[in-house]
């Protein structure tokens, strides 16, 4: 294998693959990055076996070659490399030596054959859909905080994806809190819409994605027939990823469709004082307690966030609010509004509750295609 | 150092609260438990009605028959979660080391205060009279070197008793016991000891280490060596609950039925009530079954909504019973226990808890009854 590649697209292209990596693997050719030549370009793959990722960089490939080499050793050496200078990746024939020269710099990386690294696998034979890659990250972003990180309902760790009618609604639970968002799919094209179906794709997974979505263009997403694996390909990078299995919960049934009170704030105002008052529930269990009060003759309404904890101390914070309904008090665990609040684009939202011990709503004002619904504490006020 | 560790046990306590707050039950046979037509069994028995021979953990009806002027009157466990706080309080006035067994017994580390009160007779005493002056309960109590020897001086000088153990005289204290009054030895490993020869602590305490593990089982090294005056338990307090439990061991085994249900009831209920005097709620409830044979099992279940009322732990505790196809089977030992703990004042809910069944399709959050098989300690 002979190969020159830009610096700065290789350094890229593992940055990506490496996020793959395990950081401990009872496989150890696991923990390297598979390198091949692939016409005219250079083909990286890393697999954690959950998920592989896959980067195609163009590249100058004078003799064709595949090797596996450590990943975090190879990226941290490329990375510090100077950038105005192409690397040169030379494998000589029936070598297991890596040798990388670029400019005054050169060294030799010991690695491990191709044929032991575990095969990415194909999924072709079952649904595809195109998504928006900007709509799909603000989605990802509002959504995949939610899904659990304890695997004591296995399938609440995934991000359920259902597909039909136009739309993909992507929702993450655990025992606490729901979100919900309704992504628009581009107009079908001539092949026609896709069949509807529905996923749990794992949120590690779509964390990742997350990351590699740009603010534009598409992305291709394909589901095999077993609807155990899902495929997603942004240009020149494929993300393959195993499902979780099971039926996610109808969780349709738990977002209350009525409310006594709805409060309209500011996002940024509300995610202050909750900031603030957090710091005072930390000793409390996490406890914000929140005061909706109407306003009278006309005058605006309040909310007022606040949090105490026995012999540290307690503090209120006010903000104005749009009043409709009752006054009315409920309290939450401080973590799960920081984190419904921290993704929430700036703007206003609403609260809407219906006691202090329904679950309270919050719906971002302008966008009907996202809910948040989460579990009040049960305090003694 | 030696330690100094102090049992206090009140006397029949559910039934003298009963005569503490109705003089007309004074002096009189009492009994606190369900009606005999419900299958009610005894709580508790005053003195009175135990020269009868009535006896806890026996049918309601079996304990009228052995005393037919005896008053039942039914549990009233809140109170009793009362006056055991207004206790506890007492015994933590004298030492820290306070670690409560149950709502009316405690062992009490005093090693630190026994030279200040003039030694442990004179401790154990005002204790004995500021108990009796402050809630107007009787409490027997036993001093000894470690768990073992308080327990049993305490049970030996009931009622009303003050019984010290001086350092150095245990062996002399246990030998001639008879061998079930340690900690332990229950009616069955009784039952083996006697056809075995071994009628009093003293020859437990003579036997080879070998002899009582193949009697005994795996506790037999450990019997042996209470046996010997040896137990290095130490007074545990303070600890951050994990989960509170109550059983009950019949006097003989007993076939799942209303008796047993009866039983199951009465510790569904103290268990909620010991929840609610710590403050507590409890998400998951454990049934533990002993059967004839003495091979354990416990069921388990983990409700979307932690409970602290007794009808709440009772129905599901009754659940895992059903479950467990009890047909022909006969047992000695009834718990029943609330673990995953929150606080009452501040707990998260679940949000999933409002919907019936959500993960009927899908792989459940807990396995509705996990079983755990114990060993026979006497194979």
């Amino acid at each position: 294998m002979k190969v020159a590649i830009p610096q700065d697209s290789l350094a890229r292209a593992l940055g990506i693959v490496s996020r793959a990596v395990p950081s401990r693997s009872p496989l150890p050719v696991v923990s390297n990055v598979l390198l091949t030549t692939d016409d005219h370009r250079l083909k990286l793959v890393a697999t954690n076996l959950e998920i592989a990722l896959t980067v195609w960089i163009g590249a100058q490939v004078s003799e064709e070659g595949t090797i596996t080499v450590p990943a975090r050793l190879f990226s941290e050496f490329v990375s510090q490399l100077k950038g105005d200078q192409p690397v040169q990746i030379t494998l000589p024939p029936r070598s297991r030596q890596l040798n990388v020269h670029c400019g005054r710099d050169e060294a030799n990386i010991g690695g491990m054959p191709a044929d032991d690294f575990p095969v990415v696998p194909e999924v072709t034979d079952g649904q595809r859909l195109v998504l928006p890659a900007r709509g799909l990250r603000r989605a990802i972003e509002e959504v995949v905080f939610a899904a659990a990180r304890d695997d004591s309902r296995p399938v609440l760790t995934g991000v359920h994806v259902q597909v039909a009618d136009g739309v993909a609604e992507l929702a993450g639970a655990d025992g606490f809190r729901l979100a919900v968002h309704r992504l628009r799919l581009p107009a079908p094209s001539a092949e026609g819409s896709p069949e509807p179906f529905s996923v749990n794709i794992p949120w590690s997974t779509l964390d990742h994605l997350g990351r590699l979505l740009s603010e534009s263009g598409d992305v291709q997403m394909a589901v095999n027939g077993e609807r155990t694996r899902a495929l997603f390909r942004l240009d020149d990078i494929e993300l393959v990823t195993q499902l979780i299995p099971g039926t996610f919960p109808n969780y349709q049934q738990l977002i209350p469709t009525t409310y006594a009170t709805r409060a309209r704030v500011s996002v940024e105002e509300f995610l202050h004082e909750t900031k603030i008052a957090a710091i005072f529930a930390r000793d409390g269990s996490g406890i914000v307690r929140l005061h909706v009060t109407p306003g009278e003759g006309g005058g605006p309404g309040s909310l007022q966030v606040s949090a105490r904890a026995d012999e540290v101390g307690d503090n209120r914070g006010e903000i104005d609010a749009a009043v409709d309904g009752e006054p009315s008090k409920i309290a939450f665990n401080s973590r799960y509004l920081i984190d419904v609040l921290s993704v929430l684009e700036p703007g206003e939202l609403a609260l809407e509750t219906s006691g202090p011990s329904n679950p309270g709503v919050l719906r971002p004002l302008g966008h009907d295609d996202y809910v948040h619904v989460v579990m009040p504490m049960f305090v003694q006020w | 150092m030696p330690q100094t560790i102090l049992h206090a046990d009140l006397d029949a306590f559910f039934a003298s609260v009963e005569q503490l707050d109705r003089p007309e039950l004074r002096g009189k046979p009492v009994v606190v438990g369900g009606p005999p037509e419900r299958r009610g069994v005894v709580a508790a028995a005053s003195y009175e009605a135990r020269r009868f021979g009535v006896r806890s953990a026996m049918p309601m009806a079996r304990a009228l028959r052995l005393c037919p002027e005896a008053l039942r009157v039914p549990p009233r466990f809140d109170r009793y979660a009362e006056l055991s706080h207004r206790v506890m309080a007492i015994f933590r006035s004298i030492t820290p080391l306070v670690e409560p067994l149950s709502l009316d017994e405690a062992y009490l580390g005093v090693t630190a205060e026994v030279e200040a009160h003039g030694g442990p007779e004179r401790l154990a005493r005002s204790l004995k009279e500021r108990v009796q002056r402050e809630t107007g309960l009787v409490v027997s109590v036993g001093v000894g070197a470690n768990k073992s020897v308080a327990k049993i001086a305490s049970d030996r000088g009931k009622p009303d008793g003050l019984v010290v153990v001086p350092a150095g005289k245990e062996a002399e204290f246990l030998h001639d016991l008879p061998v079930r009054d340690l900690w332990g030895i229950g009616p069955r490993s009784e039952e083996l000891l006697h056809r075995a020869g071994v009628e009093t602590i003293g020859d437990l305490a003579r036997l080879p280490a070998e002899a009582a593990t193949r009697l005994l089982g795996s506790r037999g090294a450990e019997l042996r060596d209470m046996a010997n005056g040896v137990d290095p338990r130490p007074v545990v307090t303070s600890r951050e609950r994990k989960s509170v439990g109550a059983e009950t061991t019949f006097p003989r085994d007993l076939p799942d039925g209303p008796e047993l249900r009866a039983e199951l009831r009465q510790l569904a209920e103290e268990v909620a009530t010991r929840l609610r005097h710590e403050g507590k709620l409890g998400y998951t409830v454990t049934l533990k079954l002993r059967y004839h044979d003495f091979r354990t099992v416990t069921r388990q279940q983990t409700l979307a909504r932690p409970v602290d009322a007794g009808d709440e732990v009772e129905r599901v505790a009754a659940a895992l019973l059903d479950g467990l196809g009890t047909a022909g089977a006969r047992f000695r030992l009834v718990g029943v226990t609330c673990s995953r703990l929150v606080e009452r004042g501040a707990w998260q809910p679940d949000l999933w808890g409002a919907v019936a069944d959500p993960f009927a399709d899908g792989p459940g959050r807990t396995a509705p009854a996990q079983a755990a098989e114990g060993q026979r300690p006497q194979d």
